[in-house]
């Protein structure tokens, strides 16, 4: 089985542990053991970035260290925010030969920055397209109208770095979704931003973003949404009751994880990737379309 | 924002303008106010002041009014204006300057909870090397109600409290809240880092 590096985060290590799983699960099958490295540290998200420039790259340098300590050529992250953070760390060393030798002083594992470092789309895509995950259907995800929804961190940087989709209009999600059989729909908010930790310090900036992101996929017909980052879909899941009181918005759309649709299509079992831990109810949907 | 009319004087911009341009890497000389910034800023709105109006607050020099202003502090760093600007000017790396900027200069924050908030997940992140979501929000948390307390706002401290409730007991119910501490073995490394950035941010 092919091992690829594989960086949690915090998130997936407490609140979004179901996607921790599901990760494991659904590349199990799909080939890939996912190793995760050891005795990583947090990537600092947004808040270094926001109070200190030098942790804000040094954090993340600990974990490419580590990354490049496993000899595994690749890492995959499948938080955006973590994703992007790391990505921008590992641009700003190369550039900055002065301040990877200030981080590295303080390293056990010195990073040396040339691991391939992969959002969850780039390793899917390629299994998508080369017709494995066709082949390990079991049920085509028919009636499944979701709203493919990336947020900020997968396609904006606030370095130069090459995007790996579509900045303005990205499609990885839709064309995994087409390949499980479901009919993504087209919408206007894909990569607006939910607010992220605004929904703790900034409640009302925040509801308002997401009553965009929520009232336009129920607008134009979505029956649910898709998200590859963990930030994202707690947000859109979390405060979806209280987004829809205060904005008008009866329609309840569960949020699934990219990872959940993949897995329900190869049958693995729905309890067991724990789609039943949303706060807007995930199993209803999958049960009334003869998914489970 | 509000027009206003400032005293413009050269060296004192020329001063503002070169500390931005470094610290953030970007330049914003090369702005030209085309606005596609602030077409797309998801939070201009609110704040009362697009990218394109804080870059040409830096320009004419007006130190107060850049460092206090509500988009400094609402800006979700969504790089949606940097992404867009045709100069490659990435005006969420400014705002997150001016902020550090405005800490420097003992300057109360304008929204203390924002504020608060990311130095909080800061603060978490470095006593385990990961943020652990209970800790680092009942740091937050406390802030937030002292805060409140010393202002006699108990009516904020309550609503607060109550809907930090209700949340943590849908999220209990649904097994999202997590009560192991996730930890880094090495987080001497970890600290190290923080001790370097303490050091290089007072040079």
């Amino acid at each position: 089985m092919k091992q690829l590096a594989y960086y949690p985060g915090c998130s997936l290590h407490s609140s979004s542990e179901l996607y921790d799983v599901q990760c494991k699960m659904v590349f199990r099958q799909l080939g890939i053991e996912l190793k995760e490295i050891d005795d990583w540290n947090c990537c600092g998200a947004t808040a270094a970035a926001k109070t200190d420039d030098f942790l804000a790259v040094a954090l993340p340098a600990r974990n490419l260290g580590l990354a490049d300590a496993t000899g595994l050529g690749e890492i995959m992250i499948p938080c955006s925010s973590c994703y992007s953070r790391t990505l921008v760390a590992q641009k700003t060393i190369t550039s900055d030969p002065g301040l990877k030798e200030a981080i590295n002083a303080e390293l056990g594992h010195k990073v040396k920055g040339d691991i391939k470092v992969s959002t969850i789309l780039e390793v899917l895509l390629p299994k998508v397209r080369s017709g494995e995950v066709a082949s390990k259907i079991v049920k085509k995800l028919e009636g499944l109208k979701p709203a493919c929804y990336y947020g900020c961190l997968l396609t904006r940087f606030p370095v130069d770095v090459e995007a790996t989709d579509d900045v303005e209009n990205p499609q990885g999600m839709e064309s995994v979704c087409t390949a499980l059989g479901a009919k993504p729909i087209d919408w206007g908010y894909k990569t607006d931003c939910c607010g992220a930790s605004a929904s703790v310090n900034d409640a009302d900036q925040s509801l308002l973003l997401m009553s965009r992101i929520v009232g336009d996929a129920a607008a134009r017909g979505a029956n649910c949404i898709v998200t590859s980052c963990p930030l994202c879909q707690f947000n859109v899941d979390a405060y979806q009751d209280k987004v829809g009181e205060q904005y008008g918005i009866a329609k309840r759309l569960p949020v699934y994880f990219i990872t959940e649709l993949v897995g329900v299509a190869m049958g693995l079992s729905a309890t067991e990737m724990q789609v039943d831990r949303h706060l807007v109810d995930a199993m209803g949907l999958l049960k009334e379309l003869n998914l489970l | 924002m509000p027009s206003v009319t400032v005293q413009y004087d050269a060296a004192a911009a020329s001063r503002l303008l070169d500390e931005v341009s470094e610290r953030s890497g970007q330049n914003l000389k090369a702005c030209y106010q085309c606005r596609k910034c602030a077409a797309g800023c998801p939070v201009g709105e609110e704040s009362g002041v697009t990218p394109d109006r804080l870059i040409r607050t830096i320009l004419v020099g007006d130190r107060e009014a850049a460092v206090n202003n509500l988009l400094v502090w609402k800006c979700v760093a969504c790089y949606t204006c940097g992404t867009r600007c045709p100069n490659n000017i990435q005006t969420a790396r400014i705002t997150e300057t001016l902020k550090q900027m405005s800490k420097k200069a003992h300057a109360k924050p304008l929204r203390p909870r924002i504020a608060d908030f990311h130095a909080s997940f800061m603060t978490a992140t470095k006593h385990f090397g990961r943020f652990n979501e209970l800790e680092g929000m009942a740091i937050y948390e406390t802030k937030t109600a002292l805060k409140d307390l010393a202002k006699g706002d108990v009516k904020a401290v309550i609503h607060e409290m109550a809907g930090q409730m209700k949340l943590g007991f849908q999220m209990m119910k649904k097994k999202r809240m997590h009560f192991k501490l996730d930890r880094v073995k090495a987080n001497g490394e970890v600290k190290a880092m923080y001790k370097k950035a303490k050091a290089r941010s007072e040079k």
